[in-house]
């Protein structure tokens, strides 16, 4: 047998095909076949927080309510609150299960609503707010996401995140491509929940007072200290507080809504800090 | 955010340097191949007499080759979805031909006519089973029987 040397010409070990394209291929696919995940089992998730009936929602509620919250209870600021609350829930007929309203010692601006229907209001909030519409529209906003269940279909999408998270977590890089895609299709859930609370809100106060007035004086006044730039805009949760105003004003005088009126005040006992225990 | 920047980044770096090591070592496995085109190694030998020769010897090359930060992503990504794994087969491709280059280099040396019963085998370093983080490397052995 004669040997004939050859040269390697042709790499046919090697496919042809650019890095950077295969990437871009390889991105896109994952991407999208995870946000159509993200996106379909949330909307089942979804599909069955509405479905939940009232006792399993408080179970749920009492089993994530943070404990370790330092909270005032049976204090004049917190009844005033109930009330405030309860008559705004009357208004709009959101009665499913009792609302239970924490007052949490804490100087940040900030409201939340929990599964099972426990309102967190800071106290920092309720000295930061000026008349009785400032607060509120911001226990309407969170009464609007109760009504909504947003925290119990947030949760049922958080449990799909955790699993599909999970699931992949032992890929690398490529999981985090999956979590981002959760993220940001969560993003697009909480957006849009907040603008609907937003709107339910609005119309409490309609109802409550027969006029928006001062109702959104609270967000200007964190607009005028909101300095972040265009990107956190972006991944905010929040949407920009002025574009919250703008479409509530635009939706306000497309209904015939008042946005003027006398505003209410708040109760000495409550504003003033004399009587703290 | 600050994640974000960090990881693309990396993935940069992976993809400028690791290309450029590629494209070197591509370079250089292509010169040496030229260089040592005139010796054979051949696959035939296993259970079979060997062409008559008066000394025989074992030639090692072996080589241990890692992925870039681009290469490990790309492929975290493929193994999401299946399919063939485009940026390793130039990784095994290196592997295989620098492998063997290391093994005839020896085998000129030593004068040898013929590398008879050639094997090639590889192992991947630094993943162990039920461990799929960190480092992602490739040893390649390319062996033989050298005569003269």
């Amino acid at each position: 047998m004669k040997y004939t040397p050859k040269e390697i010409t042709e790499e046919v070990n090697v496919t042809k095909v650019h890095p950077l394209v295969n990437l871009a291929s390889l991105l896109g696919t994952t991407i999208v076949v995870s946000a159509a995940i993200y996106l379909g089992l949330g909307f089942v998730a979804g599909q069955l927080a509405t479905r939940m009936d009232p006792e399993t929602e408080i179970k749920i509620g009492q089993s994530l309510f943070p404990t370790g919250i330092s909270h005032r209870e049976h204090s004049q600021q917190l009844e005033y609150v109930e009330g405030l609350l309860g008559s705004l829930q009357q208004e709009m007929g959101a009665t499913r299960i009792p609302l239970t309203v924490h007052l949490w010692e804490n100087e940040q601006l900030n409201a939340a609503i929990f599964p099972g229907g426990n309102i967190v209001v800071t106290t920092g909030l309720l000295e930061a707010v000026e008349t009785e519409n400032e607060l509120a529209f911001v226990l309407a906003h969170e009464l609007g996401h109760f009504a909504a269940r947003d925290t119990l279909k947030a949760l049922g999408r958080s449990l799909v995140f955790v699993f599909v998270s999970t699931a992949i977590d032992s890929q690398g890089g490529a999981s985090g491509v999956v979590s981002t895609t959760g993220q940001l299709t969560n993003l697009h859930y909480s957006r849009t929940q907040e603008s609907a609370a937003d709107l339910y809100a609005l119309e409490a106060i309609i109802r409550r007072y027969q006029h928006g007035g001062y109702s959104l004086d609270f967000f200007a006044r964190i607009k005028a200290k909101d300095t972040k730039g265009k990107l956190s805009e972006y991944f905010s949760t929040h949407p920009i507080t002025q574009d919250r105003i703008d479409e509530l004003k635009t939706i306000a005088a497309a209904r015939g809504w008042s946005m003027t009126g006398v505003a209410s005040p708040i109760p000495e006992t409550v504003t003033s800090s004399d009587h703290l225990p | 955010m600050y994640n974000l920047i960090i990881f693309f980044c990396l993935l940069a770096l992976g993809y400028f340097s690791g290309n450029y090591f590629e494209q070197q070592h591509y370079k250089s496995i292509k010169r040496r191949e030229r260089k040592t085109l005139s010796l054979p190694a051949v696959t035939f030998g296993a259970k079979k007499p060997i062409p008559e020769a008066e000394v025989a010897a074992l030639f090692v090359g072996s080589v241990v080759i890692s992925a870039d930060y681009f290469k490990m992503f790309v492929y975290g990504l493929r193994n999401l979805v299946g399919g063939r794994v485009v940026v390793y087969e130039s990784l095994l491709d290196r592997g295989r031909r620098e492998a063997l280059l290391r093994m005839k280099e020896q085998a000129i040396t030593w004068g040898a006519s013929t590398i008879v019963n050639v094997r090639l085998e590889s192992s991947n370093i630094g993943r162990q089973a039920g461990n799929n983080k960190g480092m992602v490397a490739i040893e390649v052995i390319a062996y033989g029987t050298g005569i003269k």
